[in-house]
């Protein structure tokens, strides 16, 4: 991976309170997802990403260079904050065109490039409402619009889901993806495990201001040596596959259910697990429906690590 | 040095157009024409009562000196002065602009640039039309014509050197209007009448220094104002305010451009 974003030994402070810790990470083209529950680091760690806050210690640089005050690495980026503040009098053309302008386009350039961000975050025809009329789907695709407006190469997008509804949240969603598709490197941040899980496999775990782990969540998952994987396997006779399994070291525990028909396998190798699997399953001529990992996800792996 | 007054350049007229939009401008466009009200109840009052006469330049002289100079200016520059930072804090929209390829002092600059443009108009509006209420039946003279430029000249370099101090005082303090108020009602306006080289201590002394009644020596009917006044010479005075506007606005820049604003929830 080429990384574009590099944050070597970051840290953070508030005064006294520590907002980063020695964070260490290289963001490449695609989606990644910064998770971690409120107050984790995740706005801090954008803040200083897009030079709006300056290392306490450490540095960030993006294509190699240093973030902060560094004024032409930011006609590459586009920032969408979490916040929901908007200068309420304009409308949410003026609202694109003015910040546009700040770029040094011209007024054709800086309208032919708010109106095609409109049309893509689907607010074209509502572009000559004042804001302090949009509803908050209609406000959150607005500040995307201006993350887009002026087509950075890097997009920073904290908290891009957050309030909306399922309709508003799906076409977020792919419009992110949309990015991803035209070779951008984006950044996602949420509190959210489904909403990161939706849209990348990448992840950036962040918890009390340190990075927990990074990479993509079976990788994550190999990880955690000290908490065993769980299998799942539903079919004919649980109770004959868990007799053939019991002896073998790899399984360290065995239980039924909570659907029938099930049993969950915990072992603390699944290589060997998933091999000895099919050559039983054929011997005992068991009847399989499905074999899963249910562990295998952000919630499973966030809890794990720490440690709930 | 040129992408930099082009960055100037898009900010001010950034601000100039949402400043406009403001629900406050209306407020403060109101406030600007008080002097215009004042000025035409003091004719009505003249045509309709008989015998009444008014001295015009006097009254207008009084205006500019009670109300504008001593009022209005102060309130305008202290109100947009420190908004020119704590607004965008406040509103938490900052980030739009400090995300943008844009220097920080440029955001500064820019912004005080159309709040000043902004002021000065509302104030030489309201001036400009209360001289003309005011000199109605003596408008052909050039003198008047004068006074009335010079005011405006006084009240503008007013206008530029307080927002340029409650803009510094807006990016250091949170709690800038109250300092503001105690400064322009407590510092300015009292201290101003010390005797001796304290006074000099105030801007509203360089700007005093400038009315024409004032550097003519002459004893006006706003003379109780001008109580003890030692004014300065003009040419130090238009130099000082100069100064002052530039030393205000750029160490406002150089703190703007290092300091981290955090947003409060």
């Amino acid at each position: 991976m080429t990384a574009v974003i590099r944050a070597e030994k970051l840290s953070k402070w508030y005064g006294n309170v520590l907002g980063l810790s020695d964070v260490s990470l290289e963001i490449g083209p695609g989606i990644t997802g910064l998770l971690g529950p409120n107050g984790a680091g995740k706005s801090t760690l954008m803040k200083l990403l897009t030079g709006q806050l300056k290392p306490s210690i450490g540095r960030v640089t993006i294509h190699g260079a240093d973030v902060w005050n560094n004024m032409a690495l930011f006609a590459d980026i586009g920032f969408c904050p979490e916040q929901d503040a908007f200068y309420d009098e304009l409308t949410g053309w003026e609202f694109v065109t003015r910040l546009l302008s700040l770029y040094g386009f011209s007024r054709a350039d800086a309208a032919s490039k708010a109106e095609r961000a409109l049309h893509f975050v689907e607010l074209f025809k509502d572009k000559d409402r004042p804001l302090r009329g949009y509803s908050r789907g209609m406000r959150q695709r607005l500040k995307i619009a201006q993350t887009v407006a002026h087509e950075p190469g890097i997009l920073i997008l904290d908290e891009p889901l957050n309030g909306l509804d399922p309709l508003s949240k799906r076409k977020v969603i792919r419009l992110i993806k949309d990015f991803r598709d035209a070779g951008k490197t984006v950044l996602v941040s949420s509190h959210v495990l489904p909403e990161i899980e939706a849209l990348t496999r990448s992840i950036v775990l962040l918890h009390q201001g340190k990075i927990l782990a990074q990479g993509d969540i079976p990788y994550i998952r190999d990880l955690i040596d000290k908490h065993p994987h769980k299998i799942s396997v539903k079919g004919s006779d649980p109770r004959a596959l868990a007799a053939s399994l019991v002896a073998q070291a790899a399984v360290q525990n065995i239980q039924f259910g909570p659907e029938p028909g099930t049993v969950v396998f915990e072992t603390g190798d699944r290589d060997v697990l998933f091999g000895l699997l099919p050559r039983l399953i054929v011997e005992r001529g068991i009847d399989i429906e499905e074999i899963t990992s249910p562990d295998d996800n952000l919630q499973a792996v966030f809890d794990y690590l720490v440690g709930t | 040095m040129k992408s930099f007054a082009r960055s100037v350049r898009a900010l001010a007229s950034f601000f100039w157009f949402v400043g406009r939009k403001a629900r406050r401008t209306k407020v403060f466009v109101l406030l600007g024409a008080l002097p215009v009200l004042m000025s035409l109840v003091i004719q009505a009052n003249r045509l309709f009562t008989p015998g009444t006469s008014v001295d015009g330049p006097a009254v207008f002289s009084n205006i500019v000196m009670t109300f504008n100079l001593q009022f209005l200016i102060l309130v305008l520059a202290l109100f947009y002065g420190t908004s020119v930072c704590a607004e965008e804090l406040e509103g938490k929209t900052l980030t739009y602009l400090t995300t943008r390829p844009v220097p920080k002092p440029a955001i500064i600059l820019g912004k005080y640039f159309a709040y000043a443009a902004f002021l000065i108009l509302v104030v030489a509006a309201g001036v400009a039309l209360s001289f003309v209420v005011l000199h109605i039946d003596r408008l052909g003279d050039a003198a008047s014509w004068l006074v009335l430029l010079r005011s405006l000249g006084v009240l503008a370099l007013g206008l530029l050197v307080y927002t340029a101090f409650f803009t510094l005082v807006g990016t250091v303090l949170k709690k800038s209007v109250l300092f503001g108020l105690m400064f322009s009602f407590g510092w300015e306006n009292i201290v101003q009448y010390f005797p001796g080289a304290t006074q000099k201590f105030t801007i509203m002394h360089y700007l005093k220094s400038l009315l024409p009644a004032v550097s003519t020596g002459g004893e006006g009917s706003f003379a109780f104002l001008l109580f003890k006044l030692e004014p300065s010479p003009p040419e130090a005075a238009v130099v000082t305010l100069a100064v002052l506007t530039a030393a205000f606005l750029g160490l406002a820049c150089w703190i703007f451009s290092r300091k981290e604003y955090l947003f409060e929830d």
